[in-house]
């Protein structure tokens, strides 16, 4: 409110002061100062205090120098030779108010643009401070690739300041490889405002790197091209890494092959073991008892008891090649895995040892056992060959002890073990026990083949588990092994 | 008077050969057994060529076949024998020391009649001839078209 009054006071002021300096001019005779004094009020008064307030000062103005300075004076009557004058005043007047109120619109449009764009630098160099926080590596090239923006993260990146990087060409200052011709970068950029691809650079310090990058394309209002957006992260590191694994997958390729070769080799050797092995002999066996039928009247007791250890032998060594063939078609079989119920397959395996243990005391005791995963024909015939071992090697006591169960394995596996009151072993020789044809004890006192706890080994390793086992001399054996419950499989 | 039907035995070893013939004869069934060496010759017998041209055209009651054979392989006389119409009627039966499932399961796939390993034992040997013998050549009624004659007192 208080700056209206201020700006019609002014109007009235001014005037009045013209009026006044002119009247005392008059009075020390010097004339005609009134038509430029109250013309200079009028323009002082619209160009401070604005439109309305001019008008007020040209009326003023006018009705002054009318009273004051044409004749008759003193009143508001204006002689008709005088009126020209007092109507180009007034006239004057008005084209001084309205250049001023001109000129003054124009001032204050430019104030505000002025304002606005003060307004808009301050938000854009926020901005630009806020890209700079970012590790992201940020740059701004225009259309010739003159860098025009250079974020801290460019400096790290690429080791060079922003003052050293702003007005260098990109390609040059960074010796850019690109995948593809920069053209096509470019005609890309163009026809879909956006381009992604890893380029090779060279930092400040001269080492290559490499780097995953994604150009973005500014227009101006008419759709122009202006400058692209750079973002882009190092994969110097994560490109090793690829390297590394595909030469890592060479290898395991080769290797692959090469185990190939091997397993078909091993597979034609069991072949052929199978095939042609047993046929002699099986000769050595039917011919012996054929002559045995044929000769056993005509020959001594000695004669007949070679003839014994001949067909003893020929049998010992055909349940050899049976086992050595069984032990060798678990490495070559696939696993079929599935929850196998640990449960129902030592059941199964308890019926299967009974013609073993006819004519035994023996106490049977059976913990709760789990589920595993794993093949369940393999779990079988390892479990066999456990119980077995057990029933065989207890049979001096007059009442054999077996204990069957489970226990928290180390980690994330399921350990079972059969424990029985035999006639144990020395824990100098434990690591011997699941080696192929591997005994400790001569054949006269317990017969087998010396491989059942290899193929044991063998098929709990391929159940990604362990065996280990624990015993005293004549004091009874502990056997382990371990499947692991997540259902890890190291070569399936 | 039962009829024993002919049995074509496929062998390459002479003494499995023998084994096998001693086995039959215990039990009177050798007589009417024919020995081929390998599968080009049992092919020849089939289908009455070569060196058994002259031979009267009837299949016989079984056949004993090896795997392991020189020249043509005992399944390769197998899928012969089922691909073609006029043989593939005739009874096969496996006899081998391979134990391999990927043998055991070509032979069936390729239709064979029974799979028999070989027992190392002789006893066992003996009897798993015996009951192949009297099975295939005595109680098995074979297809039409096969040589029968009178035996077994």
């Amino acid at each position: 409110m208080s700056s209206v009054v201020r700006r019609y006071g002014f109007a009235v002021g001014s005037v009045a002061m013209a009026l006044g300096i002119a009247l005392l001019a008059q009075s020390q005779a010097i004339h005609k100062l009134e038509f430029p004094l109250l013309l200079m009020a009028i323009a002082v008064t619209v160009w401070h205090a604005g439109v309305a307030p001019g008008i007020v000062a040209v009326v003023l103005a006018g009705l002054g120098f009318n009273y004051f300075f044409t004749e008759p004076l003193y009143t508001l009557y204006i002689e008709p030779s005088d009126r020209p004058v007092f109507v180009i005043f007034v006239l004057f007047a008005i084209v001084i108010a309205s250049f001023s109120a001109r000129r003054r619109r124009i001032e204050g449009e430019l104030r505000q643009a002025r304002d606005e764009l003060r307004a808009e630098v301050a938000e854009r160099t926020q901005q630009a401070s806020l890209l700079d926080l970012t590790h992201d590596t940020i740059f701004v090239r225009d259309m010739s690739d003159v860098i025009s923006y250079w974020n801290r993260g460019a400096e790290e990146l690429y080791g060079w300041k922003a003052e050293q990087a702003i007005g260098q060409r990109s390609p040059q200052l960074l010796q850019t490889v690109y995948p593809v011709p920069l053209d096509e970068v470019h005609a890309e950029l163009v026809r879909a405002g956006r381009w992604e691809g890893e380029l090779d650079r060279m930092r400040a310090d001269g080492t290559r790197i490499a780097v995953a990058c994604r150009l973005a394309l500014g227009r101006d209002e008419r759709q122009q091209p202006v400058a692209i957006l750079e973002t882009s992260n190092d994969i110097t590191e994560r490109r090793r890494r690829e390297q590394e694994v595909r030469a890592l997958n060479h290898d395991l390729a080769k290797r692959t092959t090469e185990l190939q070769a091997t397993n078909k080799e091993l597979e034609a050797f069991a072949y052929s073991i199978s095939h042609d092995l047993r046929a002699p002999l099986r000769h050595t066996v039917g011919y012996t008892e054929l002559l045995q039928r044929h000769a056993a009247a005509r020959l001594d007791d000695k004669s007949r008891r070679f003839m014994t250890l001949i067909l003893e032998a020929a049998k010992r060594m055909g349940n050899l090649i049976d086992d050595l063939l069984a032990f060798s078609r678990i490495g070559r079989a696939e696993t079929r895995k599935t929850m196998v119920s640990l449960e129902a397959l030592v059941n199964e395996v308890l019926h299967e040892v009974r013609p073993e243990t006819e004519g035994r005391d023996i106490a049977w005791t059976v913990g709760a056992l789990p589920e595993v995963y794993g093949d369940r024909s393999m779990l079988r015939l390892a479990l066999v060959n456990l119980v077995s071992n057990a029933v065989k090697f207890s049979r001096t006591r007059s009442q054999a002890k077996i204990e069957i169960g489970c226990t928290e394995g180390q980690g994330d596996e399921t350990a079972v073990f059969v424990r029985d009151n035999g006639v144990g072993f020395d824990m100098k020789y434990g690591d011997k026990l699941f080696g192929v044809f591997q005994r400790l004890h001569p054949t006269e006192a317990f017969e087998g083949t010396g491989i059942g706890l290899a193929t044991v080994q063998r098929i709990v390793h391929r159940h990604g588990g362990r065996v280990w086992a624990e015993g005293v001399v004549d004091g009874g054996a502990t056997f382990y092994f371990s499947v692991p419950k997540s259902g890890w499989e190291p070569n399936a | 008077m039962t009829e024993i039907g002919r049995i074509l035995m496929v062998e390459d070893d002479p003494n499995d050969v023998e084994l096998t013939l001693t086995a039959l004869a215990e039990y009177n069934l050798a007589n009417e057994v024919v020995v081929t060496r390998d599968g080009a010759e049992a092919l020849d017998y089939l289908y009455c060529r070569g060196s058994f041209a002259t031979r009267v055209g009837d299949n016989p009651a079984v056949l004993l076949l090896d795997l392991k054979l020189p020249k043509v392989d005992g399944l390769q006389v197998l899928q012969q024998i089922k691909s073609d119409e006029k043989l593939r009627m005739i009874p096969v039966v496996v006899l081998t020391s391979s134990r391999e499932e990927r043998d055991m399961v070509a032979s069936y796939r390729l239709g064979v009649n029974a799979y028999v390993v070989k027992p190392v034992d002789f006893h066992e040997f003996v009897n798993a001839i015996k009951e192949l013998g009297i099975f295939w050549a005595v109680i098995n009624q074979a297809p039409p078209g096969s040589i029968r004659k009178g035996g077994l007192g």
